[in-house]
């Protein structure tokens, strides 16, 4: 709070008198970032208190439990393991999760923290971002305190698409999470909420705060304010900035930005970026993107409502074994030469895919790719017509290489079944085509598109546990193979998680769990967590990831028998909810032109894995 | 090969060119759909089959993002017809056709019919604005008009080239005349080594059209198709000579270029 107060009133004094604003401690690279705060989060103290008291009535319940959960309760010193002074100064004024007991002493320390800051040595080009940062607090805090101003945004929402949002009004300050990409040279590249030019200069001070640490040889990651989490990463020519209001962990926000990149780097290609930048530092990368920016903001939307980026693994649709394997064998005998990946979809969800054998050798498809390609497919309702061609790049599988990839729905007008094709080969066109109509062939002669579309997620009560409301399940083998792709299952989500609110709640729950126990300082294996409307329990071993979500009055025993059924269930269920045994094909034998190169001892289509397999 | 799909082989290749926003894809829709609705920036490029008469007439709509600049050319690739698409409202747009892509039709038929074609006219014509489409009203008007009047990146567009109509750097947002597209068409003939008493006149192959309300579309597609018959029926002639030409064809070109 005493933070809060003291950002208040540093910005009233800048404000009010303009001209000596230089004499002012803006001198300090502490009063900037508290401007950069200013201009991002609103200076609302009755919101931040609400989020204590909710936070304080939801953590000792958990602590109280937490002797079950196999880990430590020793105060680690917090975030010892940061780089930077700035962070750990701070990090003073962190909400942080594991230490409840030490907020107060935090609090306290804070104030000495922040004494320090003010007599430490201002820096020029902090100093100079700050200035030009005041100019534009100016406008915001005109702009906030005209209640006409204030009404008019609150009404827009409506029919405002985000990218016009007035980036000085309150609603825009109050979004959950932005995020921003800029150039190293401090050009916008792209923003979730408002215009990139309106912006420029927040963009500005961000990169700012990047190249002064980088000045003292070190890398900013990320800056902690009561309310807001802020989080940076630098991948080549590129900065990502996370700024996030959701209690999301710093690795979690880290990994979204590394989501975001990759989406970039799938349209663009990592070399042509680092080319472009390399010959021009100031290039405007808009121009390049521009169009995509559905793209992106699908993709966040994604990653806020789709566990599996979370979970770093991809949702299979649940569909009989012997229909999946059949589907496979159509889409491994539609081949043609240098076509590496077959994929089928239904629902946005994976059905089957088959991989070129050579490929498969060599390397996988990510989960990270096929969630890029599935988000693709998804923000771009264009290709429900026709026939779609397009090179696109896998940043995990080669960030440096396009692949061509032919996108065409197999159920107009419903266009809910979609074949993806990728070849290496740019001019394949007409082949790839042609692998479809084989493919469009024999599903109609096996009438696969009817049984596809019958097929449909399931429910939690067919576990037949009675307490249990949901849960996600990631196992590391399935199936004996540890060359598969990551997946995991996870029933719908129903009543009380029916209202996007409610979804959201138990996603972020979810996520907790997951911070918990992927914890960098001190992982954990085993968490019973009693939250306010439900009891959650992680648990991870070697053998899989699970997070299963009870009803409130569930006792600890109930929840372990629970657990063991639904271990059993879904090993029962394994072949349906999983793909088990991906085959794989070869296609004529021109290793040279495959993007992973040369082996030459490929066999023939007929005799190739997939036998050897069964 | 099944039977089917070789029907289905295309006779001849129509390309839509031009800058992003300019209506490539609505224009499309609106001639094979009969309905102006809201779409999404074009991905690479879509590939569009066309039952004209006995022929199959294959139509790439493709991105006019500059992020799919390089797969023009592959598109391009033996195409019988190239359109050519600017904003009526945009004069950059028609500056950018000439900028970047004609030169994307080098590997176009050399016998390739170009068509200029200036889309959004209902914004400055009474006349396509008043044109009732038999396929119905377009739905939610005001929310497409928001759209379509979006603000172009100025910051981001070159100098225009030199012509008679050029503007200063400042007004590009000035409408396209005809007498400007006129002007195009024949710079076009002229890039590709073509007499223009011998070829199309500017008269012919210069349109202006709305994907909104339909005005000239079917005028537009409908001309393009029947000029390119010639092209259908010299190519099928081509193909009884050795019926397995277009396979042949396919596997030579991806054998020469391949890329990564």
């Amino acid at each position: 709070m005493e933070r809060d107060n003291h950002q208040g009133e540093a910005q009233g004094v800048h404000i009010s008198e303009p001209p000596s604003e230089s004499s002012l401690p803006a001198d300090t690279l502490v009063t900037s970032l508290s401007l950069l705060g200013n201009h991002m989060f609103p200076d609302a103290g009755e919101k931040q208190e609400e989020i204590n008291s909710t936070a304080d009535k939801e953590e000792p319940a958990e602590l109280q439990q937490s002797d079950v959960a196999l880990k430590e309760h020793s105060v680690a010193e917090p975030h010892s393991n940061q780089l930077k002074r700035l962070e750990t100064e701070e990090a003073e004024t962190s909400v942080d999760l594991n230490n409840v007991s030490t907020q107060s002493t935090d609090r306290e320390k804070e104030d000495t923290a922040m004494d320090n800051d003010q007599s430490d040595s201002g820096e020029f080009v902090v100093t100079m971002l700050a200035k030009a940062k005041l100019e534009e607090q100016g406008i915001g805090v005109k702009g906030r305190s005209s209640p006409l101003l204030e009404a008019g945004t609150q009404e827009s929402p409506a029919f405002m698409s985000h990218r016009d949002e007035d980036v000085t009004a309150e609603s825009w300050r109050q979004h959950r999470k932005h995020v921003f990409v800029l150039s190293e040279a401090g050009k916008p590249i792209y923003s979730r909420y408002g215009s990139e030019e309106a912006l420029s200069s927040t963009m500005g001070v961000m990169m700012a705060l990047v190249s002064f640490v980088q000045s003292g040889d070190n890398i900013i990651r990320s800056v902690y304010s009561e309310e807001h989490t802020v989080v940076f990463l630098q991948k080549g020519p590129l900065v990502l900035v996370c700024v996030s209001s959701s209690r999301q962990s710093e690795e979690q926000l880290r990994g979204e930005l590394l989501y975001v990149y990759y989406q970039i780097v799938s349209m663009l290609t990592q070399a042509s970026i680092s080319r472009i930048f390399e010959h021009k530092k100031n290039y405007d990368l808009r121009r390049l993107l521009a169009g995509s920016e559905k793209i992106l903001d699908g993709l966040l939307n994604l990653v806020d409502s789709d566990p599996s980026f979370l979970l770093a693994a991809v949702h299979c649709l649940p569909l009989a074994c012997s229909l999946r394997d059949s589907l496979s064998q159509i889409l491994q005998k539609a081949i043609t030469p240098n076509l590496v990946f077959s994929i089928l979809i239904a629902k946005n969800q994976l059905l089957t895919i088959v991989q070129e054998k050579t490929v498969i050798e060599d390397t996988r498809l990510e989960p990270a790719d096929v969630h890029l390609l599935l988000n693709l497919i998804g923000a771009s309702s264009a290709f429900q017509a026709g026939e779609i061609w397009t090179p696109i790049c896998l940043p995990l599988f080669n960030p440096d290489c396009y692949f061509y990839a032919y996108i065409s729905y197999l159920d107009p007008p419903e266009c809910t079944v979609c074949l993806l094709l990728l070849s290496t080969d740019k001019e394949a066109f007409y082949a790839v085509a042609e692998c479809k109509r084989k493919i469009e062939e024999a599903m109609a002669a096996q009438n696969s598109l009817s049984l596809i579309a019958k097929a449909q997620s399931y429910s939690v009560s067919q576990v037949g546990v009675s307490d249990l409301r949901h849960f996600m399940y990631k196992p590391f083998d399935v199936p004996d193979n540890y060359r598969q792709l990551t997946q995991f299952t996870s029933p719908e989500m129903e009543a009380p998680y029916t209202s996007e609110e409610e979804k959201m709640r138990l996603l972020d729950l979810y996520r907790f769990m997951h911070s918990r126990i992927h914890s960098t300082s001190r992982p954990l294996k085993l968490i019973y967590h009693v939250a306010e409307r439900e009891t959650l329990l992680a648990w991870v071993t070697s053998k899989f990831e699970l997070y299963t979500c009870f009803s409130p009055l569930v006792t600890k025993a109930c929840a372990i028998t629970a657990i063991t059924k639904l271990l059993r269930w879904i090993k029962k269920e394994e072949d349906r909810l999983f793909i088990r045994y991906p085959p794989k094909y070869s296609t004529t034998p021109n290793p040279s032109k495959s993007s992973r190169g040369g082996k030459s001892d490929q066999q023939d289509t007929t005799d190739n894995g997939y036998l050897s397999l069964l | 090969m099944p039977e089917v799909s070789k029907m289905k082989k295309p006779d001849v290749k129509v390309v839509l060119l031009g800058d992003m926003n300019v209506g490539k894809t609505s224009l499309l829709h609106r001639y094979t759909e009969r309905k102006f609705r809201d779409t999404i920036s074009t991905v690479g490029g879509a590939f569009f089959l066309k039952q004209w008469g006995p022929y199959n007439i294959s139509i790439w709509d493709t991105a006019g993002r500059e992020q799919f600049h390089g797969l023009g050319s592959m598109y391009c690739r033996g195409a019988a017809a190239v359109i050519l698409t600017y904003d009526v409202t945009n004069w950059q747009s028609l500056a950018e056709l000439e900028e970047r892509f004609l030169s994307l039709t080098d590997t176009a038929n050399h016998d390739c019919i170009y068509a200029v074609v200036g889309n959004k006219a209902d914004l400055i014509d009474p006349k396509a604005q008043m044109f009732q489409d038999s396929g119905g009203e377009p739905e939610d008007r005001t929310e497409l008009e928001k759209d379509r009047t979006e603000p172009q990146v100025l910051s981001s567009c070159p100098t225009p080239p030199a012509s008679p109509a050029s503007p200063s750097g400042m007004i590009l947002h000035k409408p396209v005349t005809h007498e400007d597209a006129v002007a195009l068409y024949g710079r076009i003939l002229r890039y590709k080594g073509l007499e223009e008493k011998s070829s199309l006149p500017a008269e012919k192959m210069c349109f202006e059209t709305s994907a909104k309300t339909g005005y000239n579309v079917d005028t537009l597609f409908e001309t393009l198709f029947d000029l390119v018959l010639p092209s259908i029926l010299r190519k099928r002639n081509e193909n009884q000579a050795s019926p397995t030409v277009d396979l042949e064809e396919c596997r030579g070109k991806r054998a020469r270029t391949s890329c990564c």
